[in-house]
């Protein structure tokens, strides 16, 4: 392998067992090798010209895996550490082509050479800085704009956070100040206090919560995740049109259903029962809308040479899709969590004890509009519904969009 | 004799066409085994209630009595007689109209700004602009805040401190600012899923097309936009106008939350809040279903002539 036009890149290898080794890719000329931490020995190493059809390396799933799969049945999954670095100078079909790590710059050359013209563009270094095509004024504009319309999206948040850190004297002070100058966790003591005299227990409704949110979305992930894996990886009639269909869905939001719902709801009897809003739940059609276009991306290779093996279909889903599409299912449970948590089922659920927890919060709220020194605890139990999902979402940002990376509608 | 063998012979392309339909289908069985428990779900939740929706328009129906077949009544009740309906009608499209596309828009800009941010300040930026639409409805009671009628709102003391105003003003029961302020929350919203969509999106996009660009003389970041980033985002730009069709269509919890229900003079009523209205509050459902029916058509229509327009963007 000639240095030159050698891509390098440190990530880790996943063997199909789902066994994970960190390392480095190294990919060149012929083939690529994967280097394991430490070892001078390449652990698994694939030359392109020694390969045949049944050999198969291409992006995987996301723009940062690459799937491998050699004629002796050995199989790999590999994930940049770093995102896109190897992508940037891999072509398209890397499946058909050996990787060839060269700049537009070089192929120029070539071109020019071959029709023995001469050009200006510089061979080497082609682009010094990060975005050439971008004035510098643009950018501090630009910048300067961004941080002003940041701020103003952060201001409502920024403030909802410090009146919940507000003792009352500085709640009910003219002008209300943006941040307290003495914060105090009063507020969600008493917020807890006043749910604790409550008719039903805080423990009932935090339960509540607990057990639809879990059952509602491990029911979405199994239930959406099978559909998505036929949709994505079989052709058979219907596909398509049910697809569609899916996705018109997506615009239409759960008042404007609401009221034929209700009739089925009472129909089926599941009025007043956690069922209501479990079911629905189950075939939310942005998870499977999601979980599909992600497995689109799955190499069709991995799924035959299974089935090759006498894997059911069953099996192939289980052990060897699933297993590879976990930021998806990842965006599915987010979603899935943050539209039942926010759920508070006024229509639906009547009795007491089974309302959910933002039913509860919202009730408080509710009494602060006319109770003044509830205002406190109003603004307790609004952090604390708002900033369950933010949470969330901080801690699972980047799978989140590895998973979106793959979301748009293709007609 | 010509034409009758034309005939006969497309015939005999759809029979053969069908039969090779059959055959996958009866190949694949187990997918639609795989896709029964969705399918079935999907069918009773989205499907019917759809259905039902449009059966329900002609009728009328307030779940007492078994519903009456009315006709076009209903739809006739709306456009002619209802007032509030068009106010309805009205305000939807005054933020369906500002929200939808602008929202979109910007949604689109401030990903495409933040895309060239370092990892960790773009990671940042896309949980500040992106946290709003997470917080749902309890958001709502923040801006109650701001905006509250007396001096202890926000706003209010603020303006009174600088001068502008001598008494505090009612932001959200006066029918002159209450869609304004609508307007502006929604607008708050609005970066969601379609927002997360771009930002991955633009991630996605192959670097080597932009060194391409600059060789063939590219030159500035808005013909970069147009040539490049543009045309190689068409299916994520597709899927936030979905996304924002929904959410601009479906405008409810914010004029409910924050003008209240019924709001004053109804300047805050939205479709949606109309067909709460008549569903949930005065149970007459055949009538809030040709809302519902109106209101799919709208959305379908309007997605209809998205997906054209974006079909030639860039080209």
């Amino acid at each position: 392998m000639s240095e030159k036009n050698t891509v390098r890149s440190s990530g880790t290898l996943q063997l199909i067992n789902g066994k994970k080794f960190r390392g480095e890719l190294v990919a060149g000329e012929q083939g690529a090798a994967f280097y394991a931490k430490g070892k001078q020995e390449p652990m698994a190493e694939w030359h392109y010209a020694r390969m045949n059809r049944m050999d198969n390396i291409r992006r995987g799933g996301t723009t940062s895996q690459i799937t491998v799969i050699l004629k002796d049945d050995t199989r790999y999954v590999f994930e940049l550490a770093q995102g896109l670095k190897l992508h940037s100078f891999m072509d398209k079909n890397w499946a058909d082509k050996p990787v060839v790590a060269k700049t537009r710059g070089d192929i120029l050359h070539e071109q020019a050479e071959r029709l023995g013209q001469k050009i200006e563009v510089p061979k080497k270094h082609l682009i010094t800085r990060r975005h050439p095509n971008r004035s510098i004024g643009g950018d501090i504009v630009i910048y300067l704009m961004l941080l002003l319309v940041a701020l103003a999206m952060f201001f409502p948040l920024f403030f909802m956070i410090g009146s919940a850190l507000k003792p009352l004297d500085e709640l009910l002070r003219i002008p209300p100040p943006i941040w307290p100058s003495h914060p105090t966790m009063d507020n969600f003591s008493d917020l807890f206090v006043t749910m604790g005299k409550s008719f039903v227990p805080f423990s009932r409704y935090l339960m509540n919560t607990i057990f639809i949110t879990v059952v509602g979305t491990f029911g979405h992930l199994v239930v959406a995740g099978m559909a998505a894996f036929v949709l994505a990886k079989y052709e058979f009639p219907g596909n398509r049109l049910f697809f569609a269909i899916v996705t018109t869905c997506l615009m239409f939001s759960g008042y404007v259903t609401g009221i034929p719902n209700y009739l089925i709801m009472s129909k089926l009897g599941m009025v007043d029962t956690y069922w209501a809003l479990i079911l629905p739940a189950f075939c939310a059609p942005m998870g499977l809308f999601l979980m599909k276009q992600f497995m689109e991306g799955l190499p069709t290779a991995l799924i035959e040479a299974a089935t090759i093996d006498g894997a059911g279909r069953f099996k192939v889903f289980w052990s060897i899709v699933m297993p590879n599409v976990k930021p998806a299912w990842l965006t599915m449970i987010i979603f899935s969590v943050q539209g039942l948590w926010n759920n508070p089922a006024t229509t639906l659920i009547y009795s007491e004890a089974k309302k959910p927890l933002v039913y509860a919060l919202q009730q408080i709220q509710g009494t602060a509009m006319t109770n003044i020194a509830r205002t406190g605890e109003m603004a307790a139990a609004t952090m604390i519904m708002t900033m369950v999902p933010i949470l969330i979402f901080v801690f699972s940002q980047s799978r989140i969009l590895e998973t979106m990376a793959s979301s748009g509608i293709k007609d | 004799m010509q034409s009758q063998s034309f005939a006969s012979r497309y015939l005999t392309m759809k029979r053969e066409k069908m039969a090779h339909g059959w055959t996958l289908a009866k190949r694949n069985k187990g997918c639609y085994l795989f896709l029964a428990p969705y399918a079935i779900l999907f069918f009773a939740f989205f499907i019917l209630p759809i259905g039902t929706s449009i059966v329900l328009s002609f009728t009328y129906y307030n779940i007492l009595e078994p519903p009456r077949f009315i006709g076009l009544q209903n739809y006739i009740n709306l456009i002619l007689q209802d007032e509030v309906f068009l106010t309805s009608v009205k305000n939807t499209f005054v933020c369906a109209v500002i929200v939808g596309p602008v929202g979109y828009i910007l949604s689109f800009l401030f990903a495409w700004f933040i895309n060239e941010l370092p990892k960790w300040l773009r990671a940042v930026a896309v949980i500040v602009f992106y946290a709003p639409s997470l917080g749902g409805a309890a958001v709502n009671t923040v801006f109650t805040t701001l905006f509250r009628a007396d001096a202890y709102g926000w706003l209010n003391s603020i303006l009174i401190e600088v001068g502008i105003l001598n008494a505090p003003n009612m932001w959200l029961l006066d029918p002159r600012y209450m869609l304004t302020i609508v307007i502006i929350v929604s607008l708050w919203m609005s970066m969601g899923t379609g927002f997360l969509s771009f930002v991955a999106g633009l991630q996605g996009i192959d670097r080597s097309m932009y060194e391409a660009g600059y060789v063939d003389g590219v030159r500035n970041r808005w013909q970069e936009l147009y040539h490049i980033t543009l045309p190689s985002m068409k299916p994520m730009l597709l899927f936030g106008a979905v996304m924002s069709i929904a959410s601009s269509f479906n405008i409810s919890d914010v004029p409910r939350a924050l003008c209240g229900f019924p709001s004053t003079d109804y300047a805050a009523r939205t479709v949606v809040t109309h067909l709460f209205d008549y569903g949930f509050v005065r149970f007459e459902m055949g009538y809030a279903s040709a809302v519902a029916v109106i209101l799919f058509l709208a959305m379908i229509l309007t997605k209809k002539a998205i997906t054209a327009l974006l079909g030639r963007v860039g080209t």
